[in-house]
């Protein structure tokens, strides 16, 4: 029994001897086979073999486990997190590549199968980052353009405002469209939101590279230019994702502008 | 249970390398008679033993007498045939066999400086092993097998309170940013692993990313000394070079081929933020 249970574990040819996160719920699964409606599926569904074996034995709760759509194992169980982590390489970078040309609204016919919530936290991190280095770096160019005197010593309050700021903003945003959304009627998805609103905000990243450039107007210029690219983008998916009436049509314009006030916020306190 | 593994599934070159090792530990056990079978990492030296049976006015606090160290070195050269290398704290191995995975009681009331020293050995065989080039490096599982988390800690502690000593203004925020940076950095990227599917031990991942860090830490130091905007992203950017390239195997190797990227971006990410925070704290 051990013997089997070991050489389902899709771990032991990746690692040497020692085996990694030991699944408690799989040496239930095992101990007591005929407990018919709590099949859990062996190691994030990867484990097949003889894990479905075991399903096939009693066949209609085969049908109840499809049923069930998503794994949720419980708050604080990692593998109950696992599907909102289902991409690859190149699926992550077809979503950006999508994200940077918002002119067709339909980002969320192509993540409506696996929504993924990678590109959220990753591209928020990324944007904390870049904000808070690249404004130190463009209030020192900026510093050095005017006065020729280097006063200047980094801000690690950049950081702060950054994070509080970006997280904020990406974690709250779509819960506040989706609790009205809901209130309102439509049907709407609270991970398809985050996802959707996580790529909006990959534009910022190349933006402040950017926005180094030492010229007020310019940076004016480029801000509104990746503002109003961006708010574009949620705003249209938005729409084609409320397929309702008219008075809906409220929550795109409030999208597009909290995404342009995002965008303003950015250049004014970042890289003044 | 190997066997039943040869048959079905393709062994991992660690796993051979493994049952290699348990096999010579074995055979090597049992020509030394008395079935000692060493434990994984080196057990503290049974310098002073607590009497059992003596009365309360003998105190054996020096060590064992000659007559057991001379068979202990007997014992020294047909252990140190084993492929891990050979303890250099095998002292006794008649009390070991009683006491199998390390002696309880012995390393309550051995010297500090015995504790203290074992540790820093472990730090410093995990340093090796991580950061500089080994044979061991394809070989991820084998890397950490013995990992601890005081290498981790004193590395990132080191690196908090060199940028606080370099930075002129707000020194207490900086250090509180750079170690909740490291900190929960570390456990941020062990969990994307295991989100995407990957299989890494949970603290294993924290030591190694951690371990990472001691290039980076060099690195601090020498801006802390040279001021010199140019020196400072040379530095930077070498030992940066170097924290990716110790960490890119296990991490690497942890996760499907399809997702690499995905697991190692956020690696990349978080020690090019630290480098960035080196050069521009001045």
């Amino acid at each position: 029994m051990e013997e089997s249970s070991y050489s389902n574990l899709s771990t032991s040819h990746l690692l040497g001897s020692v085996p990694a996160v030991a699944n408690g719920e799989k040496k239930a699964s095992y101990e007591v086979p005929e407990a018919n409606l709590q099949i859990f599926p062996p190691n994030n569904g990867s484990g097949g073999g003889s894990g479905r074996g075991y399903q096939t034995l009693e066949a209609p709760t085969e049908d109840f486990e499809q049923q069930a759509a998503n794994n949720w194992k419980g708050v604080f169980s990692i593998s109950s997190y696992t599907q909102y982590f289902n991409v690859d390489t190149d699926v992550v970078i077809y979503r950006l590549i999508c994200s940077f040309f918002p002119a067709t609204g339909d980002f969320f016919s192509k993540i409506d199968a696996n929504p993924d919530l990678y590109g959220l936290i990753w591209i928020t991190t990324t944007l904390v980052f870049a904000l808070a280095s690249f404004g130190n770096c463009a209030t020192y160019l900026m510093q050095k353009h005017t006065d020729g005197t280097t006063s200047w010593s980094f801000d690690v309050g950049y950081i702060n405002a950054a994070a509080s700021g970006i997280y904020g903003y990406a974690v709250v945003v779509p819960v506040a469209f989706y609790f009205l959304l809901q209130y309102l009627g439509s049907n709407a998805s609270l991970v398809r939101f985050w996802c959707m609103w996580g790529y909006s905000l990959s534009i910022f990243v190349p933006t402040a590279i950017i926005l180094l450039i030492p010229l007020e107007i310019l940076r004016w210029i480029i801000i509104l230019i990746a503002g109003t690219a961006s708010s574009c983008f949620v705003a249209l998916n938005l729409r084609t994702y409320i397929e309702g009436p008219n008075d809906l049509r409220m929550m795109v314009v409030a999208a597009f502008l909290l995404q342009m006030a995002l965008a303003i916020f950015i250049k004014v306190w970042f890289f003044a | 249970m190997s066997n039943s593994h040869s048959d079905t599934v393709p062994l991992h070159p660690s796993s051979q390398s493994d049952i290699d090792e348990i096999e010579n530990l074995i055979n090597a056990s049992v020509q030394s008679g008395p079935a000692t079978v060493l434990p994984a990492r080196p057990p503290s030296p049974p310098r002073a033993s607590i009497p059992v049976s003596s009365t309360p006015f003998i105190q054996s606090q020096i060590p064992p007498p000659p007559p057991q160290s001379s068979s202990s070195n007997q014992k020294v050269p047909t252990v140190a045939a084993a492929p891990p290398p050979p303890p250099p704290y095998v002292g006794n191995s008649s009390s070991i066999a009683a006491t199998g995975f390390g002696p309880a009681p012995n390393t309550l009331t051995e010297p500090v400086w015995d504790t203290v020293k074992r540790d820093l050995s472990r730090i410093v065989s995990n340093l090796k092993l991580v950061v500089f080039p080994n044979p061991y490096r394809e070989d991820p599982g084998k890397a950490l097998r013995d990992w601890d988390l005081w290498g981790p800690f004193f590395f990132i502690v080191f690196l908090g309170l060199t940028l606080s000593w370099s930075a002129s203004v707000k020194k207490s925020e900086v250090f509180a940013v750079a170690f909740a940076l490291l900190a929960a950095g570390a456990v941020i990227l062990t969990l994307n692993v295991l989100l995407l599917g990957g299989h890494i031990i949970f603290f294993q991942s924290l030591s190694l990313l951690g371990y990472c860090l001691f290039p980076l830490d060099i690195g601090a130091l020498i801006c802390m000394l040279k001021d010199n905007v140019i020196v400072k992203i040379v530095v930077v950017s070498v030992t940066l070079a170097w924290s990716s390239w110790a960490a890119y195997p296990f991490m690497s190797s942890a996760v499907n081929p399809r997702r690499k990227a995905l697991a190692l971006y956020p690696v990349f990410l978080m020690y090019v933020s630290v480098g960035f925070l080196i050069i521009a704290i001045n």
